[in-house]
């Protein structure tokens, strides 16, 4: 089964001597990943920093990032989940054959070596972008990987590590979990949490249309969503707090302008290695935070009568 | 004001056994009395003080792990519905924050120590607190594998050390320190584990787990924090370790100490295949050495999932289920492993486990040196802590117990031999007054006039497990909460937090070993006081 | 025979959770409590009788009329009975089934029969995503019963099933067998990629040829003796599965070596 193995940045810094990027590009898009983290820093473990460190590429195409990499692997698209569940049957000795190989695009060397220079490794990192994880697959390919990363600790010390995209994305995924014990895709309307993607997730809903209003904090769906969504965004009263316009607030049938977080709105934002990191403002704004507006909003809707009707205050059994 | 009469009170702090006797609260303390006032008559009613939970594991990034981890347990679990004035929450395995509170309040726990708390998101475990209603919190921080003080000690610069200790107990507003498998985990963090006792740890030359464990305790003790070095030894869960543990018990040897989770170091035999349960040398040696305290950890029948700082056991457990395994690293400092698993009665390893756990509960004489615990979430939901009070009143209870187990147990353990019977004056003991007590919280676990007004009244019934599951009142510094299973209010907790002194140079010496090792800057490490909700000062003290 | 009628009067403007609309629910119930019945319009508790006219009582055998592509989590958990649909029906349809039989004359939602242990589903029309599958984080999907789709299926096809028999009579999509550990799968139309990833144990077999993963071995033709029985219940259903010699053979894999699992791919080679 597969499970979630994984480390802080700091440990990355400190000890990795064989880094993996999958279906990313740090090298445009998370530009200080390499100095930051990955590949430049020197440290007790690592003394010569770059050196001692191996970093392989593997994407669809050769980005700026296959230049800072010691070893470019190229996959056929579309081929991620299927390569890496053929690393999983190599590192387990399981006899493969050239031909088996040979529509992920790469050669039987080329793998083998992978392998033998990912168990050689003292301490290996995966690191995974959008690449994988929203091609065709999706989950499955990012549990691909975690997998492989899980099995490699028979082996040597391996993690794998999500790049995440914009925003706090991380930070409102460790909230919900230890609020309602799920990440995302979660439906309170039976007064309770309860989690179902591909049912729950945004996207969805608003796909087929099961809601009747939107509330968006510090997202702009309007410019990242299908169109169907985006079309029922606009036909739903849609409020929307943002500091910005954004696509939705246009679309949105009310727009709060509130105070940029990080900027001048304290806080907490959660790093993608779910390290907490404190926000602190450096600027005045006239506009209100985030959470003064829901707050207030709450405290307006406490003033109405409940809409639950008469619950029990436990459900031994969820629906 | 709220009056409490005709009740029969048990209040071991103040040597109270099962007398009756009228309680006073105003302002959330005990007074001695007033007229006037809200009366509850609690005649033919059972008063506790309120339960102290010394060693669990509530709050922050290991059980959040935990909690993405199991979907299938939240969704197969009891719900807490929504009100207007109470949030919903999942129990569980790895409940949710608002329904922990509710939970712990829900049998009449007052009082929670979250164990494990690693500097570097030492702000994520204080948010996540201030989310856990109801009950009051304090946390520990883990020191045994921080590599600069294990560099220090290394190089012999034990003051120095001690000012580092003291430094990230305040910057991670913890109330004491807890050390996880000394070395262990530092050398996990290349697949490997450390072992013995006396042997350098991976990457050092002089420095033992034993010489780590040594000096933590020392350190604590000087700096004269309330509650001593929280210890979790070398070896958790490996057949034989009670060789390991002996030996660390040497080595506190002249400092207070609490060893943490006993059970799981308390084994014999050289496999799984020949583990038994060590329990009776165990409590031989610490019935003869005051110094020390200890949880049990007990293990009880069931799912649950596995959580620790101790990442070679994790990983073990994953080879050995080959279910779900969640694992993460923190720079420096620690690291932790989760792995949901469930504890058979026709496993001879688990079935050994159950059975070690209570023998520790009962061969320890003292109740006020062994507390109850499961290492929640560990070796099982701390909700379930009713089950193992009645495990301890009722020596037949126990009997029907060991009859389900597999019949080649019997000379693996010594549970059979054992006639006791814990009285309620001793539950209480082992509950609230001990744990109190053995953490230094002189407001907690006593009803005495000055104390914090938690109480819990059961009703007075022959199964012991309904009747410390179903609390008639439970009372939060003398607010109702629950009242007959319905939550009535939840009110927020405190936070207690300790500041050892420590050289002001500190900052300066930390700052350019913290730059090279860890990837935030220095500001951004140490959490700030206005980030604590409802923080409660307490006073170190002077040990001899 | 006494049955329960319901017919859907008012549209649902968002999702309604019905799982009172079970045999298990209604058997016992008289028509005054089988019209109040708790359903969820969104979050707000409503009547049954606010959206279905209601004919009949006390009984286990349900008739629904109407467009319930909204209508989520009809016959969950139900133990006997039967439920029939005329029209589209919403997501979990039988989800968690222990027996009785659901028959829908339109299409199904997602999730049918999801972690099903026993009883039978029938779909005319086409089916969702997550067919007989394990939901998020759980071990074990379907673990015994038959789900029969005539038309197509969505991705995750009996993903994780243990015990219990899909026969999906149009194409499957993406990662059918998912993680499989038992059962049977039947894809009359064949399916897109990743069929059988992960598996450990298992058979799915495709009358169409299939694009397999590279982690599957191919392991001999031939003609197993099981299919024969396997055939011969199938056609009480009403699926036809070839199995004679004479008019072609099966060419078995073996897989997901990535596991590595001992799950069986069969895929129809008809005789020329």
């Amino acid at each position: 089964m597969g499970g979630k193995v994984t480390c802080t940045l700091g440990e990355v810094k400190n000890r990795a001597d064989f880094i993996v990027y999958w279906g990313g590009n740090p090298a445009e898009c998370h530009p200080r990943h390499f100095t930051k983290y990955t590949l430049m820093q020197k440290s007790p473990f690592l003394p010569r920093g770059r050196k001692d460190r191996t970093m392989v590429l593997v994407d669809i195409r050769e980005t700026k990032s296959a230049k800072a990499s010691n070893i470019f692997l190229q996959v056929r698209p579309g081929k991620d989940f299927e390569l890496i569940t053929l690393l999983r049957a190599m590192i387990k000795d399981q006899p493969i054959s050239e031909a088996q190989v040979a529509e992920t695009g790469l050669t039987i060397e080329q793998l083998q070596d992978f392998v033998s220079r990912m168990k050689a490794a003292k301490y290996g990192v995966f690191f995974f972008g959008m690449g994988l994880s929203m091609t065709r697959g999706k989950h499955m390919n990012s549990a691909a990987l975690l997998t492989l990363a899980a099995e490699m600790n028979a082996f040597t010390k391996f993690v794998a590590m999500p790049m995440r995209g914009h925003g706090n994305v991380t930070g409102a995924d460790v909230i919900m979990r230890w609020q309602t014990g799920y990440p995302f895709g979660i439906s309170f309307n039976r007064g309770y949490p309860r989690y179902n993607p591909g049912e729950f997730s945004t996207v969805d809903v608003l796909v087929r249309g099961d809601t009747d209003c939107a509330f968006i904090i510090g997202a702009d769906p309007g410019a990242t969503m299908p169109q169907p969504a985006i079309d029922h965004l606009a036909k739903v009263p849609t409020i929307v707090l943002d500091p910005h316009v954004t696509h939705t607030s246009k679309l949105a049938r009310v727009h709060i302008t509130t105070a940029p977080a990080g900027i001048s709105a304290p806080g907490t934002a959660y790093r993608m290695d779910e390290i907490p990191l404190p926000l602190r403002p450096a600027l005045k704004s006239p506009y209100p935070s985030d959470e003064e507006v829901v707050r207030r909003i709450k405290e307006a809707l406490l003033e109405k009568p409940d809409w639950m009707g008469e619950r029990p205050q436990m459900l031994q059994n969820q629906i | 004001m709220l009056r409490i009469t005709g009740g029969t009170i048990y209040d071991p702090a103040n040597g109270i056994n099962g007398e009756v006797r009228d309680l006073y609260v105003e302002d959330g303390k005990f007074v001695s009395s007033f007229t006037g006032g809200r009366t509850i008559d609690a005649t033919g009613l059972v008063i506790f003080p309120g339960g102290v939970d010394v060693h669990t594991h509530v709050a922050g990034g290991s059980i959040n792990f935990a909690r993405a981890m199991t979907p299938e347990d939240h969704r197969r679990t009891q719900a807490f519905i929504r009100s207007q004035t109470r949030r919903s929450g999942l129990g569980g395995m790895a409940p949710t924050t608002f329904a922990t509170g509710y939970l712990y309040a829900g049998m009449g726990f007052t009082t929670v120590n979250e164990a494990a708390v690693p500097v570097l998101s030492a702000r994520h475990t204080h948010e996540e607190m201030a989310d856990i209603p109801i009950v009051d919190k304090s946390c520990l921080v883990l020191m045994a594998n921080n590599e600069i003080m294990l560099d220090l000690l290394e190089a012999g610069e034990y003051e120095r050390a001690k000012h580092i200790v003291a430094w990230h107990v305040w910057a991670a507003k913890a109330y004491g320190v807890k050390a996880v498998n000394p070395g262990g985990v530092a050398a996990w963090k290349w697949g490997k584990d450390a072992n013995q006792l006396s042997e350098p740890v991976e990457g050092y030359k002089n420095t033992t787990p034993g010489s780590i464990v040594t000096s933590l305790a020392k350190i604590i003790d000087e700096l004269g924090l309330p509650h001593p070095i929280h210890l979790h030894c070398n070896n958790l869960g490996a057949p034989g370790n009670i060789t390991t543990t002996l030996e660390t018990m040497k080595h506190l040897e002249g400092h207070r100490a609490h060893m943490a989770h006993l059970q799981y170091h308390a084994y014999g035999g050289d496999d799984w295949d020949t583990m038994k349960s060590e329990s009776a040398q165990l409590a031989e040696y610490f019935n003869a050495h005051p110094n020390m305290t200890t949880d049990a950890g007990a293990v009880l029948f069931g799912d649950t999932v596995t959580i620790t700082a101790d990442g070679p056991w994790q990983h073990l457990l994953y080879k050995l289920t080959g279910r779900k395994w969640g694992n993460l690293d923190v720079e420096n400092e620690t690291g932790c492993g989760i792995v949901p698993y469930s504890y058979r009665p026709s496993n001879l390893v688990n079935a050994v486990q159950w059975a070690t756990g209570l023998e520790l509960l009962l061969l320890i004489d003292d109740p006020w040196r062994v507390f109850l615990s499961t290492d929640h979430p560990n070796g099982a939901c701390f909700w379930r802590y009713p089950e193992i009070v009645q495990l301890l009143m009722c020596a037949d209870f126990r009997k029907e117990c060991m009859a389900g187990l597999p019949p080649e147990i019997m000379n693996r353990i010594t549970l059979p031999e054992i006639n006791r019977e814990y009285t309620l004056y001793e539950i209480a003991t082992i509950m609230s007054a001990g744990p109190a007590r053995a953490l230094g919280l002189q407001q907690k676990g006593n009803l005495g006039i000055g104390k914090d007004a938690d109480m819990v009244i059961y009703h007075s019934d022959k199964d012991i497990a309904r009747m410390f599951g179903h609390p008639r009142y439970v009372i939060k510094r003398g607010e109702i909460v629950i009242e007959e299973g319905d939550i009535r209010e939840t009110p927020d907790g405190s936070e207690y937090l300790v500041k050892p002194s420590f050289d002001p140079g500190t900052d300066e010496f930390l700052r350019p070993l913290f730059e090279d090792r860890y990837c935030m800057s220095f500001e951004n490490y140490p959490v700030e006081m206005e980030r604590i909700e409802r923080p409660d000062l307490q006073q170190c003290i002077t040990t001899e | 025979m006494n049955k329960i009628k319901l017919t859907l009067k008012k549209n649902p403007t968002v999702v309604l959770e019905t799982e009172v609309i079970s045999p298990d629910y209604f058997l016992e119930r008289t028509h005054e409590e089988i019209c109040a019945s708790v359903v969820y319009h969104g979050k707000r508790e409503k009547r049954l009788d606010e959206f279905f006219d209601v004919d009949g009582e006390r009984s286990d055998c349900i008739e629904i009329h109407g467009d319930l592509q909204r209508v989520r989590h009809v016959g969950r958990a139900m133990t006997r009975g039967e439920v029939t649909i005329h029209g589209d029906v919403g997501m979990h349809l039988g989800a968690l089934m222990n027996g009785g039989v659901i028959e829908v004359h339109g299409n199904a939602g997602d999730w049918v029969g999801g972690e099903m242990k026993r009883g039978k589903i029938h779909i005319h029309g086409d089916a969702g995503q997550q067919v007989g599958a394990a939901y998020r984080g759980s071990i074990i999907g379907m673990t015994g019963g038959t789900i029969l789709v005539d038309g197509n299926a969505g991705i995750e096809v009996g993903m994780r099933m243990r015990r219990g028999m899909i026969v999906i009579g149009g194409a499957a999509r993406d990662f059918a067998g998912l993680q499989m550990k038992g059962g049977t799968i039947v894809l009359c139309g064949g399916a897109e990629i990743r069929t059988g990833a992960w598996m450990q144990r298992g058979t799915i077999i495709s009358l169409k040829n299939l694009a397999l993963m590279p982690t599957f071995a191919e392991s001999g033709v031939y003609n197993p003796t099981f299919l024969n029985v396997y055939s011969r219940h199938l056609k009480t259903l009403g699926v036809q599965l070839p199995f004679a010699e004479v008019d072609g053979r099966y060419r078995r894999y073996s897989g997901d070596q990535g596991v590595p699992g001992k799950g069986e791919i069969l895929i129809w080679e008809p005789a020329v």
